[in-house]
């Protein structure tokens, strides 16, 4: 369902129709940690809401790291399994405002740590196109929604590529706007340098129209940005003559699945008939294959530090202990899994006075020099190209989210690029391979999201996937 | 062995602004236990800061008065460590760039006055308020928040004295800007001093110890003079010193261990990402900077210059703000600077301490005091009935109506005074011939005829010349 559908509809048959399809596909899906309680009080709100606010009735799922004042948010993890916020995230504000009905939390890796979805406390979300395959990460519960058309519109976040990979492995849109262009006030963070709020929708219409919604400027959030909020959806325009693309040869010679990349040639194909200007580009192969060690160091030293609160002492899980201190180690000794805490090892450890040199500002550093590789070629372009995956989901046994291939480093990771630089980037499906969706994936300048709705508006009229959703049997 | 002390003090001073450092919330002190906080105060997953230009504002003030070096690009920095008062598991802080570096405070020693070098001065926020009880530990958060300035000396200190001396100064300079309570005894204003001893000529630094839980700065004296002896003695033993942390334990007079330090922590200092560089317009540096108030040490010149003042008088003034105040106020009205200085150091000084009152909340409006000084110049009235003059007006009654109520007019009309002194000089011929007989005292029990006479009115000074000169012509 995309949301110029929901037009003429009764509101409350609406919002109950999602919850009821939400409901039934939870044992394939397993992707809600909790649904809202409050409908009713909210469809009663919505009456000092205009009819014609954009999202007028329309059922919206949260990631399970938005803030939902009075509704549980544990952001999949043990430790905050018990948490219920008491305050609502701004872009909750944002929603209710333009009229969204909240009506369920998505399931997510552990505090969003994590690209598979296996980590989540409530278990893993299925992939609808293929229950026994991954959805992907680390906002696997959101991506899953809105592949099963449960909802037009559900909300992720993307710190590595968590909005962007899932929505390739599900077949959806998958949007992750300029850093500071949504604020982050009231999302449970991981890496906050990296941490964009994202979003995924089955239309570029779609896309266009949340991120009005969702954008502008925060003083909640100091990196949120003055910059005024374009009516994106007004100016759509999939015209592409004269438009500059430039593929990212590293990523597609990276990816050795011939029928991903045959499909990725033919839409390149297809672009270059409507007047696109394409080219290719090369990287800093050195620097690209550092991708992910960088990566791993920054967030985990961040998310190090922004999980120092989660102690059990004022909120959240709580184990008991002897002392104060003690508390604290048995609650996070229990609350948080294995794999967390290793990150934490890890965050610590390039953050030791003796290793920062080293380990934390060389990766700061490294962030510096692929950032800047980037900007150069985004100051000859108006995009770059290349495809989201290196694969279709894989079957949780062949998932790893710390393999070190060269195929894995580059062709997995390369969306990383866009929370290095905080350009704005988005997946768009282009296609189907053994009968599981693909993505390709798309890099504008700062602040030209309009760009990507643009360009991303002529591959969908290309592939004629706008409104593709998965068929579940509930 | 001869030693020298060596010792460098940390000063942790709280702003006194509206809301807190990095919150909206309120600051108060003495309020209700946790009704100062809000979710970002409490560290609740998801809250960011935001940055306090109040707080800004004080820090500069401070900084330029210390005569510090102002960087115009503000950045924060995450101290991370656990502890319960300490609610997000890390403090922002201005670990790598202070706002202010460099720069001094004067004080006096007895060997002429002294420069006391400054390392720096940051800002950063405070923890809460821990009470451990039997039962437990309860925490006000009230605190945690709470803007701060830190100002760090070098080890330019050498005794309990200076120590005292250089307290006293920043406080007074504080005090004088306004920035902050400057309260030791309410923990507004905290000091840290750590201490070493090294023999004399040695350039090496000794092992450290570090006091806190200083109230007061008696007790700063106090406790450095403790440390000394205690250090001194154990190191002509042929003992070591261990690094510790001692407090200052007012019962005993005397430093007791707190806790040994074992090696140094490493509180993996790095950017706060949430807190992007602020770049501070020059303009409103330079605004802040030239809107000073006076500070003590102009203050104490301007009084020795412009009212002739001593050095004492012009010491005592300038040490308390309010009352420096009150006698500026007074000096509004009045060019008699030395009666002004010495009513207001001694009878004003009193009255208020009598009330326990701030020379700010003074019942007596200082106009009032400069009319009385000028009605005691002309010989109105005489000093004696000026006291009871002054009491009456403590209570904020205007001089003129208090004399005219009391009938306590002086009789300084030479014509009058003389009609009573041929009087009384007709009635008592006894006395003159004592006079004539070279007994002088006689003149002092004519004057008190006179002062009988008038009921006390009659101008002493006057009465006196008058009967020596009538005495003369018998």
């Amino acid at each position: 369902m995309q949301l110029s559908q929901y037009h003429n509809q009764d509101v409350k048959q609406r919002v109950y129709e999602a919850l009821e399809k939400a409901k039934a596909l939870q044992p394939k899906l397993n992707a809600i940690v909790s649904f809202a309680q409050d409908i009713e009080e909210q469809l009663e709100a919505l009456k000092q809401i205009p009819k014609n606010a954009p999202l007028y009735g329309v059922p919206v799922v949260l990631k399970e790291n938005v803030n939902t004042k009075g509704l549980l948010t544990t952001a999949s993890s043990r430790i905050l399994s018990n948490y219920i916020p008491v305050y609502d995230a701004c872009i909750v504000e944002k929603l209710k405002a333009a009229g969204a009905i909240i009506i369920a939390k998505s399931s997510m890796d552990e505090l969003g740590m994590g690209g598979t979805n296996l980590s989540a406390y409530s278990g893993p979300v299925n992939n609808p196109y293929d229950l026994s395959r991954i959805s992907g990460g680390s906002s696997g519960g959101s991506a899953v929604l809105s592949a099963a058309d449960v909802s037009a519109l559900t909300i992720g976040t993307d710190t590595g590529d968590s909005v962007r990979k899932p929505a390739a492995y599900n077949g959806v849109i998958g949007m992750k706007p300029t850093y500071g262009r949504i604020s982050r006030y009231g999302i449970i963070p991981y890496a906050s340098s990296l941490d964009h709020v994202g979003y995924f929708t089955t239309s570029i219409a779609d896309a266009a129209v949340a991120l009005h919604v969702l954008a502008g400027r925060d003083d909640r959030d100091m990196t949120s940005s003055y910059r005024e909020v374009p009516a994106y959806e007004t100016l759509l325009n999939s015209d592409l003559k004269g438009k500059r693309i430039a593929i990212i040869d590293n990523v597609q010679n990276a990816i050795k699945d011939d029928a991903i990349l045959a499909n990725f040639n033919q839409l390149i194909e297809q672009l270059q008939k409507r007047g696109a200007i394409v080219e290719h580009v090369s990287l800093n192969e050195q620097l690209l294959s550092v991708l992910l060690p960088t990566y791993f160091i920054i967030a985990n030293a961040e998310a190090t530090a922004n999980h120092s609160n989660l102690d059990g002492i004022r909120f959240g899980m709580r184990e008991d202990g002897e002392s104060v201190e003690e508390v604290m180690r048995h609650s996070r000794t229990a609350g948080f899994s294995t794999n967390i805490r290793k990150r934490f090892v890890i965050g610590s450890y390039s953050l030791f006075v003796e290793n920062q040199d080293k380990l934390f500002r060389k990766a700061q550093k490294v962030r510096r020099l692929i950032v800047e590789e980037i900007k150069t070629v985004l100051d000859q372009y108006d995009i770059t190209i290349a495809s989201a995956t290196g694969s279709i989901a894989p079957h949780p046994q062949d998932s790893v989210d710390e393999k070190l291939s060269d195929t894995y480093l580059i062709a997995e990771n390369h969306m990383i690029m866009g929370n290095f630089s905080g350009y704005p980037s988005i997946t768009i499906p282009c296609g189907f391979v053994q009968g599981m969706p693909i993505g390709v994936s798309l890099m504008a300048k700062p602040f030209a999201e309009q760009t990507l709705f643009d360009i991303g508006l002529a591959i969908e009229e290309e592939t004629g996937l706008r409104g593709q959703i998965a068929e579940v049997e509930a | 062995m001869n030693y020298e002390t060596v010792i460098g003090i940390e000063i942790h001073c709280e702003l006194k602004t509206k809301t807190k450092m990095f919150s909206g919330a309120p600051v108060a002190f003495g309020a209700v236990a946790n009704s100062c906080v809000n979710e970002i105060d409490l560290g609740h997953p998801g809250t960011l800061p935001c940055v306090n230009k109040e707080a800004v504002r004080l820090a500069i003030m401070a900084a330029t008065a210390l005569h510090c070096e102002i960087d115009p690009l503000v950045k924060f920095d995450r101290k991370n460590y656990y502890y319960s008062d300490l609610p997000k598991g890390f403090q922002i802080t201005q670990q790598f760039h202070p706002i202010g570096t460099g720069g001094y405070v004067e004080i006096e020693t007895e060997t002429g006055s002294k420069q006391i070098r400054l390392e720096r001065i940051h800002m950063e926020e405070d923890t809460a308020k821990q009470f451990h009880n039997e039962e437990g530990t309860l925490i006000d958060f009230n605190r945690a928040g709470t803007p701060l300035v830190e100002i760090v000396s070098k080890a330019d200190i050498r005794s309990g004295k200076e120590a005292a001396a250089y307290v006293e100064k920043l406080r007074s300079i504080l005090n004088y800007l306004g920035v902050s309570d400057v309260k030791m005894e309410e923990g507004s204003m905290r000091c840290d001093v750590n201490i070493s001893l090294r023999e004399m000529g040695s350039r090496e630094y000794g092992v450290k110890s570090e006091i806190k839980n200083l109230t007061s700065i008696a007790n700063v004296q106090k406790a450095v003079e403790y440390e000394v002896a205690r250090q001194s003695e154990i190191l002509s033993n042929g003992g070591t010193i261990v690094q510790e942390t001692r407090r200052y334990d007012e019962a005993q007079k005397a430093t007791v261990s707190m806790r040994k330090k074992e090696g140094n922590v490493d509180y993996k200092y790095f950017p706060e990402p949430n807190i992007p560089p602020i770049r501070l317009d020059e303009a409103w540096i330079k605004e802040i900077q030239s809107h000073l108030p006076e500070l003590p040490d102009a203050r104490k010149a301007r009084y020795q210059r412009e009212y002739g003042l001593n050095d004492y008088d012009a010491d005592v003034l300038v040490a308390s703000r309010e009352l420096a105040q009150f006698f500026d106020a007074v000096c509004q009205y009045t060019k008699e600077y030395k009666m002004a200085a010495n009513w207001t150091i001694v009878e004003l000084s009193a009255a208020l301490n009598k009330a326990n009152l701030k020379a700010s909340d003074s019942p007596c409006d200082p106009k009032h005091l400069a009319d009385m000084i000028h009605m005691i110049k002309d010989a109105t009235i005489s000093s004696k009935q000026a006291k009871i003059v002054f009491e009456e007006i403590m209570k904020g009654k205007d001089p003129k109506q208090v004399v005219e109520e009391k009938g306590m007019k002086q009789m300084s009309d030479s014509t009058e005074l003389l009609k009573m002194i041929q009087e009384v000089l007709d009635n008592n011929p006894k006395s003159i011939e004592d006079f004539k007989n070279g007994k002088d005292r006689a003149i002092g029990f004519l004057v008190g005829q006179v002062m009988k006479a008038s009921k006390g009115t009659a101008n002493p000074a006057m009465t006196n010349q008058l009967i020596k000169e009538e005495l003369a012509k018998r």
